[in-house]
């Protein structure tokens, strides 16, 4: 193995470890096994009650795994924040942390790159955001196989296939927000602003104006993740045409294009903003 | 033979100027410090040897590898302590020393036994299993410490390194940098606000004011100086030629360059010996009037 493989398995290591050992760890599981329960509660009780919440008229178009479709549908919506909220506390102050907590100068006089330093801090990232979503997806394929016995459907595959990729592009952007900031709280504010605030008020306002969804955003590709199971928006102004079949081939190319696109560009700017990154 | 050489460095921060044109040659082992005020570019300067910060002009290379080009290969033979580091908190500290040591490329087989040696050194060795966010400053001090000796490197870099420390912790620190210095094959910088420290530890001085390098010396402790305080006026005292070579009287007080081999308690038994009665002993070194003298200008 070459040293710079070396440093990079034993620096990911050990940010796992101190990672997995933090307290947002352990909240972020209780919040995924919180979330996890509710939905359970909610899908044993639905379960045969899904005239409730959607219309006899569009029931009746569902095909033999329809009600599969609709609660993985219902899951996967539930799901999309969680990665957003794992990787706000674990990679929105990988960097700043570094200034604000004074760690650089323990770690940046060591014989180590800072490429090397920013690989290895994402990858361990990712493994922990990972590990705390695949919770809820664990919570959710034990449900499914009560409720619905037999294989899982395909989408649920897919659906998690998307997770993964967009855990690695909402950890990169959280990362380079973290990149920009010194101080902790502004990278976390600016994290949650940004994906929560001003990526839905953008969409919005582009669909409402230009009636045209703006494929582009992170979040919107990121819907990808539950439009595996059936097309649906649910931004009232969406001009993309809503129906009980899953998204087509060429959307999720898309999202997951996007998504790659994210990760890429946002990890690189980080690398490029950490490389010069001083500690006066 | 380890070397440091840094050429014309400048490091601007936005408007100030931390650094100006420093250069500095090390190609001797031995310990050097930088004394110098607040704000004087000290931690700047090893902020740079320890590719912290990079510098705006200038150079600076630790065994002939430039420190901002190529950290990795610059920093492998380098153990330094910058400032007052954190620790991830999560992390024991055999933890941290681990991590350190195997990043250095210390093979497994031997890391056991090097984490032993440095924490023996330092003094962390029933601490090894606790996490460092439970760790006091001076504690941490000294897992720094341990971090920067670990796979014993040739060049060592210590920022204020007794800062934090209890008084027994400031000497078994200075003792130990006094060990470290002995074995001679191996450079030591050492940045402290204590006159003392420097005078005591370290084979060469360098003072810093302003971001520029004004004073580079031998450090010579036969050229100890000592202001005695007497309960009357001081008159003609002297010191017989074989304890001190210049005598300073002013009112009270007197002040004597002390030979080689004499000490104070010499003086204070000689002087009461002519029953002068003596208010108090101050010893004061030639660094710390020159110190004094060039960061006053």
């Amino acid at each position: 193995m070459s040293g710079t493989a070396r440093t990079l398995r034993v620096a990911t290591a050990y940010y796992f470890k101190n990672y997995y050992r933090s307290k947002s760890f352990y909240l972020m599981l209780i919040i995924a096994i919180l979330v996890s329960l509710l939905l359970t509660y909610f899908s044993l009780k639905y379960i045969n009650r899904l005239d409730l919440i959607i219309p006899k008229n569009l029931l009746s178009t569902l095909g033999n795994s329809g009600k599969e479709e609709i609660f993985g549908y219902l899951w996967a919506f539930v799901l999309l924040d969680l990665p957003v909220f794992a990787s706000v506390f674990f990679g929105s102050t990988a960097i700043s942390s570094e200034i604000e907590n004074k760690t650089a100068f323990h770690i940046f006089p060591l014989p180590i790159g800072r490429v090397t330093l920013l690989v290895s801090k994402y990858l361990a990232a990712v493994a922990v955001t990972f590990i705390t979503v695949l919770i809820y997806v664990a919570f959710q394929a034990a449900v499914f196989e009560y409720l619905f016995p037999g294989p899982l459907l395909l989408p649920f595959y897919q659906s998690l296939g998307l997770l993964l990729i967009f855990v690695f592009s909402i950890t990169a952007f959280t990362f380079l927000i973290s990149s920009i900031f010194n101080k902790n709280t502004y990278a976390y504010i600016t994290v949650f602003l940004i994906y929560f605030l001003v990526f839905n008020a953008y969409e919005i306002i582009v669909e409402f104006l230009y009636k045209t969804t703006p494929y582009y955003l992170l979040n919107v590709a990121a819907d990808a993740m539950e439009k595996v199971y059936l097309n649906i928006s649910t931004n009232p102004f969406s001009t993309s045409s809503s129906t009980f079949a899953p998204a087509t081939i060429g959307t999720l190319y898309t999202s997951i294009g996007v998504m790659v696109a994210y990760a890429i560009v946002s990890f690189a700017a980080a690398l490029i903003i950490f490389d010069r990154k001083e500690v006066k | 033979m380890p070397s440091v050489l840094v050429e014309r460095v400048t490091k601007n921060y936005r408007d100030v100027k931390a650094l100006k044109e420093v250069s500095l040659n090390l190609q001797e082992p031995g310990c050097i410090g930088i004394l110098g005020p607040n704000g004087a570019g000290k931690t700047t300067l090893l902020k740079i040897l320890t590719n912290i910060v990079r510098p705006t002009e200038g150079v600076a290379l630790l065994n002939g590898i430039n420190v901002s080009d190529e950290p990795e290969k610059a920093l492998k033979d380098v153990g330094a302590l910058v400032e007052q580091p954190e620790f991830y908190t999560y992390l024991t500290a055999l933890e941290t020393l681990k991590f350190v040591g195997r990043v250095k490329g210390i093979a497994e087989k031997d890391l056991g036994s090097e984490i032993q040696r440095v924490s023996e050194m330092t003094g962390i060795v029933e601490y090894l299993g606790r996490k460092t966010g439970n760790f006091s400053r001076g504690m941490k001090q000294r897992l720094s410490l341990a971090c920067a000796l670990i796979s014993d490197p040739h060049i060592i870099i210590l920022d204020e390194p007794t800062f934090g420390l209890d008084p027994k912790g400031m000497k078994e620190m200075r003792d130990l940098i006094k060990s470290l210095n002995q074995s001679k094959d191996r450079i030591i910088i050492l940045s402290t606000h204590l006159i003392y420290e420097a005078q005591e530890i370290c084979d060469r001085v360098i003072i810093i004011n302003r971001g520029e390098i004004v004073h580079d010396t031998i450090n010579s402790p036969s050229e100890n100086i000592i202001e005695v305080e007497f309960e009357g006026p001081a008159g003609k005292v002297s010191l017989p030629d074989h304890m001190a070579d210049q005598t300073f009287v002013d009112g009270n007080s007197a002040m004597f360059r002390l030979r080689s081999g004499t000490s104070n308690s010499d003086v204070i038994n000689y002087l009461s010996s002519q029953g002068l009665r003596i208010r108090w002993v101050k010893p004061q070194s030639n660094l710390e009037n020159l110190y004094i003298t060039l960061i006053s200008a």
